[in-house]
């Protein structure tokens, strides 16, 4: 009873409100190594990162940022609120957390013996990667297709239906 | 020294051919020509592997650096399929610049295929992806080999029984023209060489059916056999697997490929390796028979065969891929399914059930689509095919028929072709359909031999020592991660007298149990070394060492089985008078003697529900039992009420008594007992000494004893 009363207690009209940093309040910088640092609310801060919450749904919205020790700082809401340069940074910290290459053609999939094996462009460059779980590595998003492969690489199809049609007939199979 | 890997990723994140090098001094990360970067780490620096999302970052962090190591040099950027390349780079460095001693790289995490560069599957020493199919052939017939000699008699059987079913044609045929001709009818004693006809023909019937019989008898000998010692075989090896391989994979996984999959090969021994000769045969000599009769027609009958076996070939590909659509749908509407039916108090608490009846009827609707559209695609395309496997027939009786009519040929003799006919489309059937039970067969031969080829990460040496554990545990410069790039625990230093009780305390996370399944080796360390009475325990025999080695874990699972047997699982030769003792010892007695039939009553997943404090007594008994010279008390009084912990506090003082223990627990008031406790951070070990010195040291250890302190109190009030 006690431990409840004191949760009710705590619940307020702002408990489900989430308190974001503000652009105004929260300047970015490189520092010498390339390691992103953050002045928020006065406090310096010489190394932060990064870190998407909903990474799939809102890579650009709800970023987080915190120490080096995972310690969260606070949450940007929205990306474009901030000023153009200081967008710039934030994407450069995000390109080096996250690396999920955009699939741009499937040369083939071959299934051999419960593993299946994808041959892909990624731009101009050839990938081969091999899927083991298929049902549970590829996961689609909306138009969006997303792979992982058993190294635990993220490979993304930005949109199934536009990518070309022979390729679309050999991921198709694969998605429900 | 030279230590080389390579890595993929360049600073914008383009892939790219980079090397990793270090030659003792300096580390240098270069694309091509194009040096990226490059240092001299000094000796109290450490290389850290820092992974994100599909990627990771390889920094050295000077010795002085600041907490949030903002004077970090990177050195270069990777995929994860350079994680476990650039981790044993990091291992090799840091060991150099730690104590000065030079190692080896261990390329056993990221062994590639020459031949197409793709990653070995763990556990195997071949490329799924370039694998000869020979190289499965020969380990199918490995497995097989026990049985040749039984197998060939069950062959030569089955070749005995169709060779009287092929008697069936000819018979006919003579019968035809030999007794139902115009001519023949009006002969003597007709009837008489008609009835002999038929006797022949009953005979040779009833011979093939014992033969078949005796063949079918012989089978199920064989496939049980096969069955029994595949499964055992597999099982033997699940249970030999460490720790490591075991977190890889789930109880469903093993279950199947002990089980089912087993069952698979079994299957394709015993059905398709036995008729194999069978069908053979049968197709060559019914060949042959054919050819003597009309080499005319044999050619006509044979000729659209390569056709139809295309067809089908084309259309089972196009079918699997739909059907496999459907079998996707409807694994995925199963596990909806399941989800919903664990959850369900959770869905009715939030009175959610008609989100749930929704998200269910969308994904069943989609599964009852395609199942129609499969279903409607296979009942309209089966019967062509079908029609047009058989198209033969039609040129054997419009050809054979013009034939008879012209008396180039006898009636008996196009019976016997029509029958004969339906012998060579047989195997033609089986053959068509053998690489898809090749498929299937393959994919389970690889899950088998992903567990049977597997090797341990924790090996016993060929001589072991002896495992005395009556000594001081000494741990040197311990260093370990459950991956390569990750070290979990580093700089373990650590003596721990005979018979002393240490209390190991820190932060989720920090590296308390990866410490005690050290000493449990489960793992082996990946640096350093923990020695009992001057031996290391990597020299002993991991049976011998555990069996001296008691473990009471937060979660107690029960064995389905009485009370009994789940306390002398510890030690099955105990007698009943030393499980009762073990069972006072640890408080269990009393309530095990409320349960309605005492110390024999059924227990565990479809027996008697014991509540956690009472399975956590039937552990400590177990312990007891064992009377091991070390102890490990894994959060063994968390999630209990105070009363339930008094009891098993009292219990575990007396089963602490004299042995070397460790124990970890949250609630630092049940590590009270503790001659010294052990604080680990981040891997580390942080401080040392009695409650009192560590509160008076006010560090680490006092300030989770005041926050445990001010969350009792406002729990109070």
């Amino acid at each position: 009873m006690a431990e409840n009363s004191i949760i009710a207690q705590n619940i307020s009209p702002d408990t489900l409100s989430t308190q974001y940093v503000k652009p105004e309040s929260c300047v970015f910088a490189q520092n010498k190594n390339g390691f992103l640092t953050a002045t928020i609310d006065g406090k310096e801060y010489k190394r932060v990162i990064l870190t998407r919450t909903l990474p799939l749904n809102f890579p650009d919205d709800y970023i987080c940022i915190s120490d080096i020790e995972k310690n969260e700082l606070g949450i940007i809401e929205h990306k474009s609120d901030f000023p153009k340069e200081q967008q710039e940074l934030i994407d450069i910290e995000l390109m080096q957390r996250y690396y999920c290459p955009v699939i741009t053609k499937i040369v083939s999939v071959k299934d051999k013996m419960g593993n299946f094996y994808f041959d892909v462009l990624i731009g101009e460059f050839k990938k081969s990667f091999t899927v083991k779980d298929i049902s549970r590595s590829i996961r689609q998003m909306g138009k969006s297709v997303y792979i992982t492969d058993i190294d635990g690489n993220r490979f993304k199809i930005e949109n199934y239906e536009k990518i070309p049609s022979k390729s679309r007939r050999r991921i198709e199979p694969y998605l429900y | 020294m030279q230590v080389k890997v390579s890595f993929d990723l360049d600073r914008s994140g383009e892939l790219c051919n980079g090397t990793l090098l270090f030659d003792g001094e300096k580390i240098t990360a270069s694309v091509g020509e194009n040096l990226i970067s490059s240092c001299v780490p000094g000796d109290g620096d450490e290389l850290v592997v820092r992974t994100y999302s599909g990627c990771g970052m390889l920094e050295v962090v000077p010795e002085n650096a600041s907490a949030d190591m903002a004077e970090s040099i990177p050195v270069c950027r990777f995929s994860m399929s350079k994680v476990s390349e650039v981790g044993e780079f990091t291992k090799v460095v840091n060991h150099k610049l730690r104590t000065g001693e030079e190692s080896e790289i261990s390329t056993k995490d990221f062994r590639v295929c020459p031949k197409c560069g793709r990653h070995y599957a763990k556990g195997l020493d071949v490329c799924l992806f370039c694998v000869e199919k020979s190289f499965l052939a020969k380990r199918l017939l490995k497995i097989a080999k026990p049985y040749a000699g039984q197998f060939l008699f069950a062959s030569l059987l089955v070749l005995c029984a169709t060779g009287f079913g092929v008697m069936l044609p000819i018979i006919n045929s003579r019968l035809v023209d030999n007794c139902l001709t115009p001519e023949a009818v009006k002969q003597e004693g007709i009837i008489n060489t008609i009835i002999r006809y038929i006797v022949i023909l009953g005979a040779t019937q009833i011979m093939g059916q014992i033969f078949k019989m005796f063949s079918q008898r012989r089978a199920n000998r064989i496939s049980t056999s096969l069955s029994n010692n595949l499964r055992r075989e597999v099982y033997d090896h699940v249970q030999r697997l460490s720790v490591s391989s075991m977190s890889g994979k789930t109880a469903g996984d093993l279950m199947k490929r002990v089980s089912r999959d087993t069952e698979t090969v079994k299957n394709f021994i015993t059905e398709h390796g036995m008729y194999a000769l069978e069908k053979l045969v049968m197709f060559i000599v019914v060949f042959i028979i054919l050819v003597n009769i009309s080499p005319l027609l044999t050619v006509l009958v044979v000729l659209p065969i390569p056709f139809v076996a295309y067809t089908m070939r084309k259309f089972w590909a196009f079918i699997h891929i739909r059907f496999e659509k459907q079998w996707r749908r409807e694994s995925r509407a199963n596990s909806i399914l399941h989800d919903i039916v664990r959850g369900i108090r959770v869905v009715k608490s939030f009175g959610s059930e008609d989100r749930e009846i929704e998200k269910f009827a969308s994904v069943s609707r989609q599964l009852a689509d395609i199942s129609v559209s499969n279903e409607h695609l296979w009942a309209t395309t089966f019967p062509f095919l079908f029609f047009f496997t058989g198209i033969g027939e039609f040129f054997v009786i419009y050809v054979g028929g013009r034939a008879v009519l012209a008396g180039t040929m006898t009636i008996g003799q196009l019976l016997e072709f029509s029958l004969f006919l339906g012998y060579l489309y047989q195997p033609l059937m089986w053959m068509s359909g053998l690489p898809r039970r090749l498929g299937e067969v393959q994919t389970s031969l690889i899950k088998i031999f992903e567990i049977t080829d597997e090797t341990s990460d924790v090996e016993d040496r060929e001589n072991p020592v002896p495992a005395d554990l009556d000594g001081d545990i000494v741990f040197k410069d311990v260093q370990f991660g459950y991956k390569s790039y990750e070290p979990v625990l580093r700089d373990v230093n650590l003596t721990v007298k005979r018979g002393e009780m240490i209390g190991l305390v820190g932060h989720s996370g920090a590296g308390k149990s990866t410490l005690i399944n050290l000493v449990m080796r489960l793992y082996d360390t990946d640096i350093g070394s923990i020695t009992i009475n001057g031996n290391d325990i990597k020299d002993m025999a991991q049976g011998d060492y555990r069996e001296k080695i008691g473990v009471v874990f937060q979660e107690t699972f029960l064995f389905t089985g009485t009370v009994y047997a789940n306390i002398s699982y510890a030690r099955p030769d105990a007698t009943p008078g030393e499980v009762i003792a073990a069972a006072k010892a640890a408080n269990a007695h009393e309530f095990i003697m409320k349960l309605p039939d005492g110390y024999n009553t059924i227990v565990g997943e479809n027996g008697y529900n014991l509540s956690g404090g009472e399975r956590q007594r039937v552990s400590i008994a177990r312990a007891v039992l064992r009377n091991p010279e070390i102890l490990i008390l894994d959060e063994a009084t968390s999630a209990l009420d105070p009363e339930t912990e008094s009891l098993i506090q009292d219990a575990l003082a007396r089963l602490v008594k004299g042995r070397t223990t460790f124990a970890i627990a949250h609630r630092l008031s049940t590590l009270r007992n503790a001659d010294r406790l052990v604080v680990i951070e981040k891997g580390r070990i942080a401080e040392i000494g009695s409650h009192r010195e560590l509160l008076m040291k006010n560090g680490i250890y006092a300030k989770l004893v005041m926050a445990q302190r001010s969350t009792a109190k406002l729990t109070k009030n």
